[in-house]
């Protein structure tokens, strides 16, 4: 105990407040939330505070999130399945942003994944997602075609994402997620599907596309952030 | 449905999301997700930066769900928490630069109505919190209101109202101390 606060405690532990009140700095942060984890006396100052400075939300407005955005947290959790653990990398989005180029991108998008398609043959039916992006923006347009040997993905958007690569990942219905494969930002991709994920392809399966770390997911499960996923659906 | 109705519903569903009950994170969801919405909004002036922390927050929900107490905590202050730390998380790692509000949106104390959820528990704390805001010097409450609606730190709050630094941090210590005496009244 050696920090700045400590000569001006006198009991009242005002470093727990700070921190309810939400002055301090990241680091400043991290650091209480480890002592946090060990001193009992600190996390009743700290739920003392937040019942008291919490009414102060009540004349913050509530405002209606997105239609969307309930589909994308279900889709983060299924993407997870049990594989979320506490602390993971929900807790750091902030490396990612996207720009959307805007709706004429979708289109050309849409009409790059068509094109594929119609050069296929047509034994069983075309699937297709469009992989939704914070706002409701497309991020990707997917297209399976009828034989499920090939997948096209279609960025409609710009991610940057430094230092990172985006890995797409398929989930059939209560399943795990499976590995389709690390795909460039930015661009489009054919991934050949392997053979055993061939039978696992359905519509109602969802895409989804997370952040790795370069060479993708260590543990053959999505370990970063998902930053867009969609449904395939029958064309 | 009364006040005690609206939380014990929000204790059970909670309850039921610590076994992994994705319904009840839906029910959870469609009865607090505008008012957090709301307060990620406000700190982070920015929609799709909100969304994402909202993300965040409902799946932090769904993996902590257990450790709530309702013996410790009300619901709604816990879930405005966790929606709030998130938030200054993500603010203080430089996603989003912060909008800079003028000072005086955060000096009427108690002025605004408290929405319906807000009343399920809190009417009575509100009022006792802004009677002790109200004995403060104005600005010193002002600086309180706007850090913690904002999640604004000393030196944004320095910056904001012109004021040196080490000021402010003094103002905000010596609020916060008497805030607490006032509360305990």
């Amino acid at each position: 105990m050696s920090d700045e606060h400590t000569m001006w405690d006198e009991g009242s532990t005002p470093l727990a407040a700070e921190y309810v009140l939400g002055v301090l700095s990241a680091q400043e942060r991290r650091d209480f939330e480890r002592r946090l984890t060990r001193e009992p006396a600190l996390a009743s100052e700290v739920e003392y505070w937040e019942q008291k400075l919490g009414v102060l939300t009540s004349e913050v407005k509530p405002v209606e999130p997105p239609p969307q955005s309930w589909a994308r947290i279900e889709a983060a959790l299924t993407a997870h399945g049990s594989t979320a653990r506490p602390g993971g990398v929900w807790q750091n989005l902030s490396f990612w942003r996207w720009a959307a180029i805007g709706s004429t991108a979708v289109a050309a998008a849409s009409l790059a994944a068509l094109a594929y398609l119609e050069r296929a043959p047509a034994p069983r039916q075309t699937l297709i997602a469009k992989l939704d992006v914070s706002g409701g923006q497309a991020g990707f347009v997917a297209a399976i075609d009828p034989g499920r040997s090939g997948l096209i993905i279609v960025p409609a958007s710009v991610a940057n994402v430094n230092q990172r690569v985006l890995e797409l990942w398929l989930i059939a219905s209560g399943d795990h997620p499976r590995s389709l494969g690390v795909i460039e930002p930015g661009r489009p991709a054919r991934i050949n599907l392997p053979a055993e994920l061939i039978q696992l392809i359905a519509a109602d399966a969802t895409l989804a596309v997370s952040l790795e770390p370069p060479g993708g997911s260590p543990t053959g499960l999505p370990t970063g952030p998902v930053i867009a996923s969609g449904k395939l659906t029958k064309l | 449905m009364d006040q005690n109705a609206a939380r014990k519903l929000l204790v059970e569903a909670l309850a039921r999301v610590s076994q992994g009950d994705r319904d009840a994170l839906r029910l959870v969801y469609r009865r607090t997700s505008a008012k957090l919405f709301g307060v990620c909004l406000r700190i982070l002036g920015d929609r799709s930066e909100a969304e994402d922390v909202l993300q965040e927050t409902y799946l932090t929900i769904w993996r902590r769900a257990a450790e709530f107490d309702r013996s410790r905590a009300s619901p709604v202050t816990w879930l405005v928490a966790i929606a709030r730390n998130r938030s200054i998380d993500r603010l203080r790692a430089g996603a989003t630069v912060p909008r800079m509000r003028p000072i005086d949106d955060a000096t009427d104390v108690g002025d605004s109505t408290p929405d319906p959820l807000e009343q399920v528990e809190t009417a009575q704390w509100h009022r006792q919190l802004a009677d002790c805001l109200g004995e403060l010097e104005r600005r010193h409450a002002a600086a309180i209101r706007a850090a913690f609606l904002d999640g604004a730190t000393y030196e944004m709050l320095a910056e904001r109202m012109e004021v040196p630094l080490g000021t402010m941090k003094s103002w905000i210590r010596r609020s916060l101390v008497k805030l607490r005496a006032c509360l305990e009244r």
